[in-house]
């Protein structure tokens, strides 16, 4: 499985779209009906699948799939 | 009936002494205080205070659950002190506002807020001592700031200890959205406090596992997971982060949990997607850590749904009724006594009656008032009744139910009370914006607004531009916000709202908007 098609499937866990209906322009609370907490929750499940460590503030600021993707792929160079 | 919550935490501390009260993480690394260590912290804050001149004084607590939140906590209110504890989420401007409305003179400052402490210092003029909430010893010039680690240091030089307190005397000050816009400092007595926590029908042995993942600033969490967990001489586990709650439930295993109805939907979406043919038990077990049997809910309305659904994984959810004017709990389901679809029995302290279908509560854990605003708390309290602002009934088997709210709160489902006018008020500042009225829809919050057809016609703006101006708007005004305060749709609407014969806008009909009827 691919790294955007692993980080896809917990994204499907909070909502109700597969992850191949996904795009990576849908935005988490408007399009995928995300609350507050399943963001929260996402967050620290990519944290323990991708081990990777999110500061609050700038994981708080992602709003779409794509904003997520390259945080993710950042975060993982850096590390 | 120990008619202090001195008396009853003091109490704990000798009963359970060796019994760990406290569990948190540091860096991955589990640490813990037993009922003694914490109470002797406790008792050492208290001294300290008491020798730095703060007797009767108002102290306010900033930060997230931690043991140093909570050793300063329970110092001030077996003290002759009152507690405030401030939403560490809000921006500064409303943290200092409430400082300063709340008259503290001292504050325990989480290390993360370090950068508000000039501001906290120049704009709050009561404010006399700063205490940052770590072990470490500070290295500020400035005698105003110094640690808790410092503060408890000085206490052993003094000798001399807090008087105990009167069971009418205010322990803590906790505030709570406003219907007016203003918040509002729920007084709580020692015996307010006291006798919430022993009329709350729920036993345990000691050492029963409670991981506290709600904000300690709020009764609920502060009331129902630590005083009442400290007298059943539970150990409370402290959730580092909501990101972090699935993942620490597995570290600390707990037994029971309170939980508002947000967190219950986000975990049974975990529950429901993992393939249907693994055992429940299996499911349970990888998600809840193994042990869990309870949650308590509250705050806001839960779905009976869930609880039919949590039980398959073996878990039983009660939920149950309060506010922070009734420290907090009013009534709950429990183990022995539940009703799914109502919010329990009303606890033995208090009495219901309704008015035109609110209802009215009174009994010994009914708040004395709302500190410093006596309008208001004449009209909440009226001969001792409560008025709750939530219609309800209770059915023939003495089972509280509740079907609508009076005032014009909007509760979410992470039981956050948000009070529409108090964000109204701050988005009319912009041109832009004509008419407002927040509304919570999908548990968030949406604002409607009518644009402002005078500055629409001398900027020159279309529809696409008004909508785009009024998103910038709002994004900027998130930023500053805690999640729950934030909004998170926009109706632009071509209409304005339609108002009442006394020009007030008609709230229950925000949400239409038709062409006006012809005059």
């Amino acid at each position: 499985m691919t790294q955007e098609m692993q980080f896809k499937t917990i994204v499907a866990q909070y909502c109700e779209v597969t992850p191949e209906e996904m795009n990576n322009t849908m935005r988490f609370r408007e399009d995928l009906g995300f609350s507050s907490l399943d963001f929260m929750s996402f967050l620290g499940e990519l944290e323990d699948t991708f081990d990777i460590e999110l500061e609050g503030e700038e994981a708080l600021q992602v709003r779409t799939i794509a904003e997520a993707l390259d945080l993710l792929e950042k975060l993982q160079q850096e590390a | 009936m120990g008619t202090l919550i001195r008396d009853v935490l003091e109490d704990s501390a000798n009963k359970f002494a060796d019994i760990t009260a406290v569990k948190w993480l540091k860096k991955k690394e589990i640490f813990e205080r037993s009922y003694s260590e914490l109470m002797k912290d406790a008792v050492a804050v208290r001294k300290g205070l008491l020798a730095e001149g703060f007797r009767g004084k108002h102290i306010s607590l900033i930060g997230a659950s931690s043991v140093e939140w909570m050793e300063s906590y329970l110092g001030i209110i077996t003290g002759n002190t009152i507690a405030v504890p401030l939403d560490a989420g809000l921006p500064g401007e409303d943290l200092i506002d409430l400082i300063n409305r709340s008259d503290s003179e001292a504050l325990f400052l989480s290390p993360r807020h370090k950068a508000l402490l000039d501001e906290f210092l120049k704009q709050c003029p009561k404010l006399r001592k700063i205490w940052l909430l770590q072990e470490e010893e500070t290295d500020s010039a400035d005698e105003r700031i110094a640690s808790l680690a410092e503060l408890k240091a000085a206490s052993q030089k003094a000798d001399a200890d807090a008087d105990r307190p009167e069971p009418e005397d205010v322990a803590t000050i906790i505030y709570t959205s406003g219907t007016t816009g203003k918040s509002k400092g729920v007084m709580l007595t020692q015996y307010n406090l006291a006798s919430n926590v022993e009329a709350v029908e729920y036993t345990a042995e000691p050492g029963t596992r409670v991981l506290s993942v709600l904000p300690i600033h709020h009764a609920f969490c502060l009331v129902m997971d630590w005083l009442k967990g400290f007298s059943l001489g539970a150990t409370v586990c402290i959730n580092d982060s909501l990101m972090h709650m699935v993942r620490n439930m597995s570290i600390f295993k707990p037994d029971v949990m309170l939980m508002v109805p947000l967190m219950i939907e986000t975990i049974y979406k975990k529950l429901a997607s993992v393939d249907a043919a693994i055992p429940k038990k299996a499911v349970a077990a990888n998600v809840f850590g193994g042990n869990l049997k309870i949650i308590f809910t509250g705050g806001a309305h839960l779905d009976p749904y869930y609880i039919d659904q949590f039980a398959e994984y073996g878990v039983d959810v009660f939920e149950g009724y309060g506010m922070s004017e009734c420290s907090p709990v009013i009534s709950s389901n429990t183990p022995k006594i539940h009703k799914a679809g109502s919010i329990g029995k009303p606890l033995c302290n208090v009495e219901v009656r309704f008015e035109n279908g609110e209802i009215l509560v009174r009994g010994s854990s009914v708040m004395k008032g709302y500190y410093q605003m006596p309008e208001e708390t004449a009209e909440t309290l009226k001969d001792g009744w409560l008025h709750t602002g939530d219609k309800g009934y209770l059915d023939e088997d003495g089972f509280l139910f509740i079907n609508g709210r009076v005032k014009n709160l909007i509760i979410l489902s992470n039981g956050e009370n948000i009070s529409p006018e108090e964000i109204e008020n701050k988005l009319a500042l912009n041109m832009l914006v004509g008419e407002v009225i927040v509304t919570g829809e999908n548990n968030g919050l949406t604002a409607r607004i009518y644009p402002d057809q005078e500055v629409v016609a001398a900027k020159r703006l279309d529809g696409e531009a008004v909508h785009a101006a009024l998103q910038e708007f709002l994004d900027q005004y998130n930023k500053n916000q805690p999640t729950y305060r934030q909004i998170t749709g926009l109706v632009v609407r071509k209409n304005p709202f339609i108002r009442n014969s006394t020009k007030k806008i008609k709230r229950q009909e925000a949400l239409v908007d038709e062409p006006l009827p012809v005059a």
